[in-house]
């Protein structure tokens, strides 16, 4: 077990310097991008610019220069158009708690609902009420979280003025929790019906199965059959599919936190790439790249604990 | 020892002229089919036709399709046609104005204007005004919200009309939505058929072939798949620019993976089996084993799966224009009019609201639509999703 996930990391590991070297070709070979140095600047400019990234070695001294500071000295290189001269570091982390609150607060907040809405859906199979939750689920899953972030700006922050209509940074507390409402429920559409949907096929197969006749049999009420046998199998593979969505979630807060403008990961990221600040932007890429990662090897780590012939490496 | 053999006696003890044939005088039945064979895809067809939401699906998919087609060549404006001065007009269809239902008619609700000023006509011409609202008083003046009729606010005579109004520099966005489809559905298709044939391809030999050859494309894939979605989109874009065939090539990089490993697993499900057996003792070449025998089998999952892949691709467009990476000025995709709508959200939501609609029912429709294929090719797999 321990050579496996040790396995994993270090494939996690090459993963994540591949995408280091692909963002390093991005930022240092892209045409016209600030690296291209201009010739009007002047020489102490250019001694200045070679010194802090050593134009003047060859492409694969760079390479290796931008290698030790972004892994030795988590140095992401400097700010050029967001915030001029600041490090890209001490931008990203104000940021990240943001994100992380606001992706980790949906994510959880939509869990109870859409196992609220699976079970009831999987009990009452094929009647109104399992219809009803099959349009939502169609509706949350196919309609973009941005038309969904949309119409709630438009309708509940603007016409209705119910909630604020975008993030406010200076507040604090309830007031701040407030304005991420709207963030978050835009996010957590997606979520809530993507659990719903897995848990009803999970619990409906449980239902129907052997077990379930012997609880019956043995003179549990349908209540407890439920709750103490079909539901607590359908829970397991579960886990599965909810550490996966945090990377789907994250992925859609870029827009939502930009419509929004809540100051995270996600706003920032769009006007990096709008003002063309290549540093910012491939940090941050990282920072996404890493939080997938992460969440890919929690999977494949559980997988490996809940079946034997994974670590194994049976192939299917 | 057979049954006879063994009651022997019995069968000997019946006399000759007790026995009689079944169906003697009975038609034989089985002869000939009365019916007309179905076929695979007739079948699917049939299944398909019965599934009543894939098909309404299907039908709207179908609608906006045509309208993509001949949409933009049914006003007399073009895409890039702009006219700064009439900038954010509201939609008006002169038949639906007609019926007063109090939409598409190019009202417009001027706020905070002054009490005074109604009746000069050199600011509110002859009979722009149908409604005052909410009147109040600020700082002693009296200040009121005018309901008026744009286009004659604007001085435009009843002829010129906006049917799904203007946006931020006059362009009519009636045009820009239906080129903006079409060209969303443009990029979703392209991308989708590259992602099959080049999945078809690199599926089958890993299949096929199995062995070293399966293991090292394997990692290969492994690689690719381990970059995150959004990250290879995002790069992708930023070398290569925002072009359409860019954004092409930044769906295809991952896009071909699922389709690969479908097609896999169908070559290693059908590999063994003893007609691939026969075919291949009687001298059948590796491309028409491949080709002709193994890979028909996945046709049903790959159209399947290629449908479910088409939303997935509408949606990535759109992501990638909202975060600033979609196509350049002047060109129109569904992406583009909502985040350049987004700007203006809160003062014209119209201009989000029909892309919105177009974006929605196109989601909506190709997934039901898929569903609905994938059950009627595979029924063993129909409610699992």
């Amino acid at each position: 077990m321990v050579r496996y996930i040790l396995q994993r990391i270090l494939a996690m590991i090459l993963t994540l310097l591949i995408i280091l070297t692909v963002a390093f070709m991005v930022v240092r070979l892209m045409p016209g991008s600030v690296f291209d140095l201009d010739p009007e600047l002047s020489d102490t400019a250019i001694k200045a610019m070679n010194a802090k990234y050593h134009f003047d070695q060859p492409m694969i001294k760079q390479y290796g220069y931008f290698m030790a500071d972004v892994l030795f000295h988590n140095d992401w290189g400097t700010s050029i158009a967001m915030r001029p001269n600041v490090a890209v570091w001490d931008i990203l982390k104000d940021r990240i708690p943001v994100t992380l609150k606001l992706n980790l607060i949906s994510l959880f907040a939509a869990l109870p609902f859409g196992l609220f809405f699976g079970i009831v859906a999987a009990i009452n199979k094929n009647t109104l009420v399992d219809h009803l939750v099959s349009l939502m689920v169609v509706l949350f899953i196919s309609i973009p979280s941005f038309i969904y972030a949309a119409g709630l700006q438009y309708f509940v922050g603007y016409k209705w003025k119910w909630l604020p209509l975008i993030y406010d940074p200076a507040a604090h507390g309830w007031a701040q929790f407030r304005s991420m409402i709207l963030p978050m429920l835009a996010l957590s559409f997606d979520p809530i019906a993507r659990v719903a949907r897995y848990l009803r096929a999970e619990l409906i197969e449980n239902i129907n199965s052997d077990y379930m006749l012997l609880a019956k049999a043995k003179g549990l009420t349908f209540r407890q059959s439920i709750m103490r046998h079909a539901l607590r199998n359908s829970m397991v593979p579960m886990m599965n599919i909810i550490i996966p969505m945090f990377a789907e979630v994250l992925s859609g807060s870029l827009v939502i936190e930009s419509i929004f403008a809540v100051a995270g990961m996600g706003g920032l990221m769009v006007d990096s790439i709008n003002s063309s600040d290549h540093m910012l932007t491939v940090a941050i890429l990282m920072f996404y790249s890493l939080i997938s990662l992460i969440t890919i090897l929690i999977v494949d780590i559980s997988y490996g604990i809940v079946d034997p012939r994974v670590r194994m490496g049976v192939k299917g | 020892m057979t049954f006879y053999e063994d009651n022997k006696e019995l069968y000997d003890s019946i006399p000759a002229e007790k026995f009689q044939l079944v169906q003697n005088n009975e038609d034989i039945h089985d002869a000939a089919f009365r019916t007309k064979p179905i076929g695979f895809f007739k079948d699917v067809w049939l299944r398909f036709i019965r599934n009543k939401a894939s098909v309404i699906g299907g039908i709207i998919i179908l609608i906006i399709m045509v309208f993509a087609a001949i949409g933009p060549s049914m006003n007399s404006y073009t895409y890039t046609e702009q006219h700064t001065d009439l900038a954010n007009m509201p939609p008006k269809v002169p038949w639906i104005a007609k019926l007063n239902l109090g939409i598409m008619d190019g009202h417009y609700t001027l706020t905070k204007r002054q009490y005074d000023n109604i009746k000069d006509t050199s600011k509110y011409p002859e009979g722009c005004i149908l409604k005052l609202k909410n009147p109040r008083i600020i700082n002693g003046v009296k200040i009121v919200d005018v309901v008026v009729d744009y286009y004659k606010y604007k001085g435009l005579d009843d002829s010129q009309c906006y049917w799904l109004g203007s946006d931020y520099l006059g362009r009519d966005i009636w045009t820009r939505l239906w080129k903006g489809t079409r060209i969303s559905l443009f990029i979703a298709l392209f991308s989708v058929l590259c992602n099959v044939i080049i999945g078809v391809i690199y599926g089958s030999i890993c299949g096929y072939y199995g062995g070293a050859v399966d293991m090292v494309l394997q990692r290969i894939m492994e690689i690719i798949n381990a970059f995150p979605r959004i990250v290879v989109l995002t790069l992708f874009i930023m070398v290569a620019g925002t072009g359409m065939f860019s954004l092409i090539m930044a769906m295809v990089i991952k896009g071909w993976i699922p389709i690969a490993r479908m097609i896999r697993s169908q070559f290693y499900r059908f590999k063994g089996h003893e007609y691939v057996l026969a075919s291949r003792t009687m001298g059948t070449n590796d491309q028409k084993l491949i080709f002709r025998h193994i890979l028909p089998n996945s046709i049903g999952p790959v159209i399947t799966q290629a449908m479910m892949a088409v939303p997935t691709t509408i949606f990535s467009e759109s992501f990638l224009a909202y975060i600033g990476l979609g196509l350049q000025a002047p060109n129109s995709s569904i992406g583009v009019m909502l985040s350049t709508g987004q700007k203006v959200l809160m003062q014209y939501p119209t201009q989000v609201l029909y892309p919105a609609i177009i974006i929605s029912l196109l989601m909506i429709c190709f997934n039901l639509f898929g569903d609905g294929l994938r059950d009627a090719f595979d029924p063993t797999q129909r409610g699992v999703s």
